[in-house]
């Protein structure tokens, strides 16, 4: 009797063991060389399904996977979208910090072929400073053979920056992103005398100009920039060579050394205060209590990172406006990709389709969600309506300035290393501001990264 | 009949060796510890020989490369100075920072509490306190710890409240402050499970010795450093050898206090940290086991090192 009952116990705590290394198993130890074995024969298997990925005759799937990382886009499509009834739709948000993002996506996107209906990706959102690795991958289809093909209301580079070397569209933007210089109006007031846009922008037209009234800004107690980095678009996304050239080295273009210079000098000038522009200390200085005058950002910026300013009770909505600023330039901006393998191919491009296309949608977009959007006629309609004015920036018609910076928009010389190497950049050279450590260091601490980071990469 | 039938039952009995069923009772240790660590380990040596990563959407390789990737580790940068050793000594700082005071107090109080004289009040209560800390994720913690002192937290709004700085002090711009913080939450979640550990310790030594002891005309100290302390040190040993090998693995208080970067100049980066850089973007398999092999080669050295060294007197 005892030798039963024990045997049973000893059965039962062996099978209760093992119960429990069944689910944890296949999740842990299997996941890794399946992952690493299975790459490659994927990237070869997956250029035979980009031709055959257009079939419509794909059942809908019930559930619609969208990955992105941040809420933005989610906003506008719960808002404007109507989801076909009986489709589920999944967000999966990753914050986009250190690559976390990239790597959550990647993960997904490689493990598609294998991945039951449900759990496919359907549809992904991208930012400019990757999006080439995804547009010049297999695993992103052509968006024409889905139904997406009328881009004449689009911003050319939008659909340039969205398709691979041989010209294959793969995506499409919900927004046109050239960046402006945001102010606030009491500052420029204060400092400048005016708040009125073309009078400041006459003031701050170059940056020697955008130098003195930093100087006067700070001789009446206020920060020119809330970041040393603030100014880093204006530079990088102007740069004359890309990151990391044709044999792979590491190069920092001559735009960004320009940065590099100004980071300094704006530091131990007291024009700035240093810190991450995503960071709470930054952006606390757009509360009404702030005492930075200048940021910098496309329509998404202040919609999107402004939140402080248009708090009810501590902001300072209607106290900005926007001017073209010493140097054009252009800042990210939202793609929507489509991967191989989807199983609700219609609905991805009805959705492409509406954020581009539909007139009522892009006008939501300007008119409720403050963008400058991706139809050209539709943002035509708003800059020339003398009606028309946003209420963040003062009643400023801030589409009509878009509207002309949007000519200026080059997209070229990008990697999709950049991100990365952008954040790495900014982290370590604030060190070197700070007086933390020599600019040798901050140098040698940045190649570092970037060696860790991506093993391809030759830094000098 | 009766009787005869009974014989051999017994002698069946006599027969039984209780070992093998010992041996069932430890198998399943036995297996999970090869499927979950010793596999997972064996594996790690093995792809520190391939180049294994992936290029955007790529993968290159596994491709054998040999020693390549322990060559690459070693190899000094630029300005002469070689990553991982400055990572390992980062490490070790953080470690002993916390753990210096971690085994101190702990000592002192498991001291008080199992003192047969002191007899505290209210142990259990205070018992749990001490423990509380290390029940708190320390992810959960360390963000806690971000945003206490971050330029626009508490404690600089404190500080300025009261007068005792002019200006916001950037504690985590400052090596000596995200180290000490790094310490002071280490410190904080262990000490209360080095404490209770301790305490087993003590309490497992014989009473009478101590009574021995007070009869013979001993001090409180002297009790502590010709009693307590040498009959602890077997668990004294352990507990900081663990604590040791835990601490080489430092990775989530430093990660999530500097948001992944190890500042400033990656001088709160740990080994884990470096091995997880290098997992991050490229999935690079290869570099990354070269690192773990490492660490594993380090715990190993400095396990024994620290056991060698504690047990010298017992020899």
């Amino acid at each position: 009797m005892k030798k039963a009952l024990s045997m049973i116990l000893v059965l039962v705590m062996v099978t209760a063991m093992f119960a429990g290394c069944g689910s944890a198993k296949p999740a842990e130890t299997t996941a890794k060389p399946a992952e690493t074995t299975a790459a490659p024969a994927e990237t070869t298997a997956a250029p035979a399904e980009t031709t055959e990925a257009p079939v419509a005759e794909y059942p809908e799937g019930k559930v619609f996977n969208i990955y992105a990382w941040n809420e933005e886009f989610k906003g506008f499509f719960e808002k404007y979208y109507t989801v076909p009834e009986g489709v589920t739709v999944n967000w999966i948000i990753t914050p986009s910090d250190g690559g976390a993002y990239q790597e959550k996506l990647d993960q997904a996107l490689l493990a598609q072929e294998g991945a039951s209906d449900d759990d496919k990706v359907d549809l992904f959102l991208a930012e400019a400073d990757y999006i080439t690795k995804y547009t010049n991958s297999p695993l992103t289809q052509d968006i024409t053979k889905l139904g997406v093909t009328d881009f004449s209301n689009t911003y050319a580079y939008t659909v340039q920056c969205a398709s691979d070397g041989e010209g294959v569209v793969k995506g499409v933007s919900f927004q046109c992103c050239p960046s402006a210089l945001i102010y606030r109006r009491s500052i420029a007031k204060d400092v400048l005398g005016t708040d009125d846009p073309a009078e400041v922008q006459a003031a701050l037209s170059d940056w020697s100009k955008f130098n003195d009234v930093a100087a006067q800004a700070k001789a009446k107690g206020y920060y020119m920039t809330s970041s040393e980095a603030e100014t880093y678009r204006v530079f990088s996304n102007n740069a004359a060579e890309a990151w990391v050239d044709a044999d792979n080295n590491l190069q920092i273009p001559e735009a960004i050394k320009t940065w590099m210079a100004q980071a300094k000098e704006y530091t131990d000038n007291g024009y700035t205060l240093t810190c991450d522009i995503w960071s709470e200390e930054c952006t606390a200085q757009m509360f009404a209590e702030g005492k930075t005058m200048c940021f910098f950002g496309p329509a998404w910026y202040y919609n999107f990172c402004m939140g402080n300013a248009q708090d009810p009770e501590k902001g300072c909505y209607g106290d900005w406006a926007i001017c073209e600023g010493p140097q054009a330039h252009f800042w990210g901006g939202t793609w929507l990709l489509a991967p191989v393998g989807t199983d609700n191919p219609t609905m991805v491009a009805e959705i492409m389709n509406q954020f581009i296309n539909d007139e009522e949608t892009c006008s939501n977009l300007v008119k409720n969600e403050m963008q400058f959007s991706n139809n050209q006629a539709v943002n035509a309609k708003f800059a020339n309506d003398p009606d028309f004015g946003n209420a963040f920036l003062g009643g400023q018609n801030d589409t009509a300035l878009y509207c002309e910076l949007s000519k200026n928009i080059v997209f070229e010389n990008h990697t999709h290393y950049d991100q990365v190497i952008n954040e790495k950049l900014q982290a370590c050279w604030r060190e070197y501001c700070d007086g933390e450590v020599t600019e040798d260091q901050a140098l040698a601490n940045f190649y570092a990264l970037i060696n860790e980071n991506y093993p391809t990469i030759v830094t000098p | 009949m009766q009787t005869t039938k009974s014989k051999p039952r017994v002698k069946r009995k006599k027969g039984i060796s209780y070992a093998k069923w010992g041996y069932l009772f430890i198998l399943p240790f036995f297996l999970a510890y090869c499927i979950f660590s010793l596999a997972p380990q064996v594996l790690t040596i093995y792809n520190s020989f391939f180049e294994n990563y992936r290029e955007g959407l790529m993968q290159v390789g596994p491709k054998f490369v040999g020693l390549q990737n322990y060559v690459k580790l070693f190899t000094p940068d630029k300005n002469g100075s070689i990553s991982i050793l400055k990572f390992a000594a980062n490490t070790m700082v953080m470690w002993v920072e916390g753990a210096v005071p971690q085994v101190l107090i702990a000592l002192l109080l498991s001291v008080f509490f199992t003192s047969y004289r002191l007899k505290i009040r209210g142990q259990q209560f205070f018992k749990t306190v001490i423990y509380m800390p290390n029940l708190i994720m320390a992810s959960a913690f360390s963000m806690l710890f971000f945003t206490l002192f971050s330029n626009v937290g508490p404690v600089n709004q404190l500080i300025m409240y009261f007068g005792w700085s002019e200006e916001v002090i950037p504690f985590f711009d400052k090596q000596v402050t995200v180290r000490g913080l790094v310490a002071t939450m280490n410190f904080l979640m262990w000490f209360g499970n080095t404490t209770i550990l301790l305490m087993a310790g003590i309490m497992g030594i014989d009473q009478t010795l101590f009574e021995a002891a007070n009869l013979d005309g001993a001090n409180s100290l002297q009790v502590f450093f010709k009693v307590t302390l040498p009959l602890l040190m077997p668990v004294l040993v352990y507990t900081i050898i663990t604590a040791l090998i835990g601490g080489l693995q430092m990775f989530d208080v430093p990660q999530v206090l500097t948001n992944g970067a190890g500042t400033p100049n990656r001088s709160s980066t740990t080994l884990i940290m470096y091995l997880n850089n290098f997992l991050k973007t490229s999935k690079n398999y290869g570099m990354a086991g070269a690192v773990s092999v490492i660490i594993f080669v380090i715990t190993g050295l400095l396990s024994i090192l620290v056991f060698k060294s504690l047990t010298k007197d017992d020899d």
